[in-house]
């Protein structure tokens, strides 16, 4: 069995504001092995964000622990957020510049990583000559630019219309398995976690915490599209849908 | 690798339908400006008002011909343009560096926020006998002036384009490990182009009413100061000269802050 790459134990959290307490995490507990691809469904607004804000160290817990075993992270936010004024390949170089790594080699493995995954004759144009699934992928590789051990993936997909969305889906879950990456996605939606994931764990309402951890069991079976077709999806999609909603 | 690029029938016969509207538009504009120059020649020519009280487009071109031959019309334009231009880079460089401040520490911003709301709704010529005993009568008070009117509009525009930062690309810096720095540089100043040009457009008109203003309260030279003048003693030829000289001044510096923002935003970032 891998090494445990990250690890909630008995987590909780509370947001101040003026207007009062939040309360957005209690006793949540789970890991993360290396190489795994995880995925965390929710109901809206339970507490998924603020859970990613605690893996990647943004947020410090109220009770309970976060390890992460000195490992660093790439996160992935809903929309691309690639810069407006940055040709995609500036874009890509953005957290080479912030981490102090912007040297030749590095910038050389990114440019292959662009060619690699169909970007190369994009570098030089501004994100808005790009549909919005090169976008994302531009995202994806400018999260990967700096080589991070876990990707941190909160509803990458859901501001995409569904036909690119599919498309998008398998084609960023092809990249990470390729780059052998481990994943924690976040995402509310059940068909999209199953067709992914290794993995899938269920938060309750807020406050989070998690329900239910189920192991997929497709096989080798990595691609999205083909999960979607086969006989067991049916049958998580329900389950999970009950545990949802229960 | 440009390519040729072919347009259907119909597109082109659309292209050239925008090209005529562009030049109608255009001759239109040219069109209202004689017909008004003309109208206004004829009710000096005709009688139909007395010219003493509209003047005229011919005897405002005389007098400006005149003043050029007094060698006092580059003097006087000169004296103007400096006042404004200076009050102007000095009330855009400041405002921008106190809004930059503001953004960088909240408590200062909350601290400030009173005294930046009363600045802004106090008329700044009520400062005017103030500034006279400060800064004396010359230039130093009309740029003091000019700056007063474009400081405070500066930075409560450049505030409110640095704390409107998009708090999901905050998001990703920091989960990038940026500090307030990278985060500034990289972030918040290029995002802030647009609102920072909108700015030096506002500005322009600031620092024109600042050194005008500036000019009625205590000058010795400047179009202001001819405008007074002119007033005084009812030469409306020369207050209508200096007035028409301030409007393509004005427009001269308006059209100068169009071609940065060209330069600054490239049209392939939109
Ligand atoms: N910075 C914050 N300050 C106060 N409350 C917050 C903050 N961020 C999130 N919350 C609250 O915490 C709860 C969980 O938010 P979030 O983690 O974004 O949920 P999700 O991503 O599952 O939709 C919500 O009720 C939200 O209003
Ligand atoms: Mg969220």
């Amino acid at each position: 069995m891998k090494r445990e790459i990250l690890r909630f134990d008995d987590v909780g959290l509370t947001y101040h504001t003026r207007r009062g307490e939040t309360r957005a995490a209690e006793h949540l507990s789970f890991s993360v092995r290396e190489g795994e691809f995880v995925a965390i469904i929710g109901p809206s607004g339970c507490g998924k964000t603020t859970l990613l804000s605690l893996a990647a160290g943004l947020l410090s817990p109220s009770e309970g622990k976060v390890e992460n075993a000195g490992v660093s992270f790439g996160y992935m936010l809903q929309r691309d957020e690639l810069f407006a004024w940055r040709t995609v390949e500036k874009n890509l170089f953005l957290p080479l510049e912030i981490k102090k790594m912007d040297t030749a080699e590095a910038r050389k493995r990114v440019r292959s990583l662009a060619e690699k995954y169909g970007l190369a004759d994009f570098l030089q144009n501004y994100p808005a000559q790009l549909s919005g699934g090169m976008r994302q992928r531009a995202a994806l590789i400018r999260t990967l630019a700096t080589d991070p051990d876990v990707l941190l993936l909160d509803e990458p997909f859901s501001a995409l219309d569904y036909q690119t969305r599919l498309n998008v889906c398998r084609d960023v879950a092809g990249i990470i398995r390729r780059e052998g990456k481990t994943a924690l996605l976040i995402t509310h939606d059940i068909s999209e976690a199953i067709s992914l994931a290794d993995r899938v764990l269920v938060l309750s309402a807020r406050p989070a915490k998690v329900v239910a951890a189920h192991e997929m069991d497709f096989g080798e079976e990595n691609d999205p599209l083909i999960r979607r077709e086969k006989k067991n999806f049916s049958g998580w999609f329900e389950l999970l849908w009950k545990e949802l909603n229960g | 690798m440009k390519h040729q690029i072919t347009y259907s029938r119909e597109h082109a016969l659309f292209l050239k339908k925008c090209r005529r509207h562009t030049v109608i538009v255009q001759l239109f504009r040219v069109g209202v400006l004689a017909a008004l120059l003309g109208l206004w020649e004829c009710v000096a020519a005709f009688g139909w008002a007395d010219p003493f009280l509209t003047s005229s487009p011919s005897r405002i071109c005389a007098t400006v011909a005149s003043l050029y031959r007094e060698g006092t019309l580059f003097y006087h334009i000169g004296v103007t343009l400096a006042e404004t231009i200076v009050g102007f880079l000095i009330a855009v460089a400041l405002g921008t560096s106190i809004a930059l401040a503001l953004w960088w520490s909240e408590s200062l911003r909350q601290v400030a926020e009173p005294y930046i709301v009363v600045l802004n709704a106090l008329p700044k010529i009520a400062l005017g006998p103030l500034i006279i005993i400060w800064f004396g009568t010359g230039s130093n008070a009309i740029v003091f002036m000019t700056v007063l009117v474009g400081l405070i509009v500066s930075v409560m525009h450049m505030l409110g384009a640095f704390v409107a930062t998009d708090k999901n690309k905050l998001l990703l810096l920091r989960s990038m490990g940026a500090n307030k720095i990278q985060i500034l540089t990289k972030l918040v100043l290029p995002s802030s182009r647009a609102a920072f040009i909108s700015m030096l457009k506002v500005n322009v008109g600031m620092a024109w009413i600042g050194s005008i203003m500036g000019e009625y309260i205590v000058s010795k030279a400047g179009l202001g100061y001819l405008i007074v003048y002119g007033g005084q003693v009812f030469k409306l030829d020369l207050v209508m000269s200096a007035t028409c000289i301030l409007c393509l001044l004005a427009a001269g510096m308006y059209f100068l802050v169009v071609l940065l923002e060209k330069k600054l935003v490239k049209s392939a970032e939109r």
